[in-house]
C-alpha cells in the first residue's frame, strides 16, 4: 500500500467521508484493488446539510465484509512530534499549575509557560533526545493485554474437535496470540497452511532469536534454528499426532517441537514423547489450555515472561526423561 | 531437635515473623490471581526464608521430605507459594509448641533452651 493506509469505516459522522470515498476509489483503481458495491452510512451532503447513506463502490474487509476507506499517508504525518497537546497531557507539571481539584485548562498552562520557559525548553530537549522512539517496528506489533485476554477466552470457549470450524478458529486464535506472547524472544512467526495427504495442517513456526539462554540451549542441543509448533484442537492427542510432529523434527528444522493442544497428554502418549528423546534425542513438549492461561496471566502481570512457561514445560519434560 | 542457645531462639522468632509476613503478602496476590507466576526477585527472597526454615526445623519438622526450595524454572504460582508457606507456618508452630514451657515463677510461657526454661518469653501454644 504505497500511498495510503487502511482504516475501517465507522458509523461516526466524518465530515470528510465523501472525499475519502472518492480518494479510495481512485487509489484502488490505480493499485488494482477490487471494489464492491456497498452502502456507506452517514455521509455528509453539503447541499442538503444532512448526513445520508450513500451507495458506492469500495473495497471491503475480507472477513467482516465492511467497507474500508483509505487515508492519505500525509494526513497521518500531519501531527508534529513536538506539539502542545502532548505537552499539555503528558509533560506540563500539573501540580504546579493548578491546585488540587481545579480544572487544568489550556490558558492556565500557557500562563504558566510564560513564567517558566525552562519547562518547555526541557520538554523540547527531552523529545529531541528520544526522537528515535517514534519509529515503529515495521514487522510486528504486540497485541495489547486486553486482546490477549479476549483471545484466551475465545480459545477456552471453543469445543475440542472440528465441529463448526472450531479447529480453524483455534488455530487462528493461537496464531494471533502466541507471536505476541513470545515476542521479542521468538520472532518472525509464520502461520502456514498446507496440505499433506489430504489433511490440512497448520504449523506455527518461529525464528529462534537465541536472545534467551534457553533458546540458545535449544539451538545447541537440538539444532533448532526455528521453533516448530503444531496445533491440535482435539479432545485427546493420539499416536499419529505425535508421529506427525515427529516427522517435522528433522536436522533442518531442529529436533525440538511444541504440541499446542487442549488437554494434557494421556500416559501412553506422554511416554511416546519421552521415547522420542530416549531413541532419537528429539524433544516434544505439550502446551495446554492451562499453560496458555498462565502465559496470558504473566503477560498481563509482567511478573515473568510467557516464555518462562515454555521453559517450565521443558524442564518438567526433561525431568521425566531417563 | 531442640533449642540449644539463645541464638536458636532468635532465629526461630525471626523465621516465624518472616513466614507470616510473606504469607500475608503472597496470599493477597493469590486471591487476586492465583495462577500468576511469582517473579524472580520475590522467589529469591521466599527461598531465603524457606532455607532458614529448613535449617531451623531440621528433618524432623520439615513439612515435605522432597521439597526444600522453589526452582525458578518451575514457575511457581501465587497459590503454590501460599500452600507451601502455610505448611511451613504450621510446622514452625508445632516446633515452637514442643519447645516452650509454662514457667510458674515468671507467670509466663518461655522457650526451653537445653531442656530447661529460659528467660525468653513467648506466646502460649496455639
Amino acid at each position: 500500500m504505497s500511498s495510503g493506509s487502511l482504516h475501517n469505516t465507522r458509523d461516526g459522522t466524518i465530515l470528510m467521508k465523501s472525499f475519502l470515498i472518492d480518494y479510495t476509489a481512485q487509489e484502488c483503481c490505480q493499485l488494482g484493488i477490487a471494489l464492491t458495491a456497498v452502502e456507506v452510512a452517514k455521509v455528509y451532503e453539503p447541499g442538503k446539510k444532512k448526513f445520508l447513506p450513500v451507495r458506492t463502490e469500495l473495497p471491503v474487509h475480507p472477513e467482516t465484509k465492511k467497507p474500508l476507506l483509505l487515508v492519505p499517508k500525509r494526513w497521518l504525518r500531519h501531527t508534529p512530534y513536538i506539539n502542545y497537546d502532548d505537552y499539555f497531557r503528558e509533560y506540563c507539571p500539573q501540580d504546579d499549575i493548578v491546585h488540587e481539584g481545579e480544572e487544568l485548562t489550556y490558558v492556565k498552562v500557557l500562563t504558566y509557560n510564560r513564567d517558566n520557559y525552562g519547562v518547555i525548553d526541557f520538554y523540547v530537549r527531552e523529545k529531541e533526545r528520544t526522537f528515535e522512539d517514534c519509529k515503529n517496528d515495521p514487522l510486528f506489533t504486540q497485541i495489547p493485554i486486553i486482546s490477549a485476554r479476549r483471545k484466551l477466552s475465545v480459545i477456552k470457549k471453543l469445543p475440542a474437535g472440528k465441529e463448526n470450524g472450531a479447529d480453524k478458529a483455534y488455530e487462528k486464535a493461537i496464531g494471533e496470540l502466541f507471536p505476541s506472547l513470545l515476542y521479542p524472544y521468538l520472532d518472525f512467526a509464520q502461520v502456514q497452511a498446507r496440505t499433506d495427504s489430504g489433511v490440512s495442517i497448520r504449523d506455527l513456526i518461529f525464528y529462534n532469536s537465541r536472545k534467551h539462554d534457553f533458546l540458545a540451549e535449544l539451538l545447541k542441543d537440538y539444532g533448532s534454528r526455528q521453533i516448530t509448533m503444531e496445533m491440535k484442537n482435539v479432545q485427546k492427542i493420539e499416536r499419529e499426532h505425535i508421529d506427525q510432529l515427529n516427522r517435522y523434527l528433522t536436522d533442518d528444522l531442529g529436533k525440538f517441537g511444541i504440541l499446542i493442544t487442549r488437554y494434557p497428554l494421556k500416559k501412553t502418549e506422554f511416554t511416546r514423547t519421552i521415547d522420542l528423546w530416549s531413541g532419537q534425542r528429539k524433544a516434544v513438549i505439550t502446551v495446554t489450555d492451562a499453560d496458555i492461561e498462565q502465559m496470558v496471566e504473566v503477560f498481563d502481570s509482567k511478573q515473568r515472561h510467557p516464555l518462562d512457561v515454555i521453559i517450565k514445560k521443558y524442564v518438567e519434560y526433561r525431568r521425566a526423561c531417563p | 531437635m531442640s533449642l540449644e542457645t539463645g541464638e536458636d531462639v532468635e532465629k526461630l522468632e525471626k523465621l516465624i515473623r518472616q513466614l507470616h509476613s510473606l504469607h500475608s503478602e503472597i496470599s493477597l496476590l493469590a486471591k487476586k490471581s492465583p495462577n500468576d507466576a511469582v517473579n524472580a526477585f520475590k522467589l529469591k527472597l521466599i527461598n531465603k526464608v524457606l532455607q532458614a526454615g529448613n535449617e531451623v526445623l531440621g528433618d524432623g519438622y520439615k513439612p515435605f521430605a522432597d521439597f526444600s526450595l522453589f526452582e525458578l524454572d518451575d514457575l511457581p504460582s501465587n497459590s503454590d507459594v501460599t500452600v507451601v508457606l502455610t505448611q511451613y507456618i504450621q510446622e514452625t508452630e508445632g516446633y515452637r509448641s514442643d519447645n516452650i514451657v509454662y514457667s510458674p515463677s515468671e507467670h509466663a510461657w518461655v522457650f526451653q533452651v537445653n531442656g530447661s526454661p529460659s528467660k525468653f518469653e513467648t506466646n502460649p501454644p496455639k
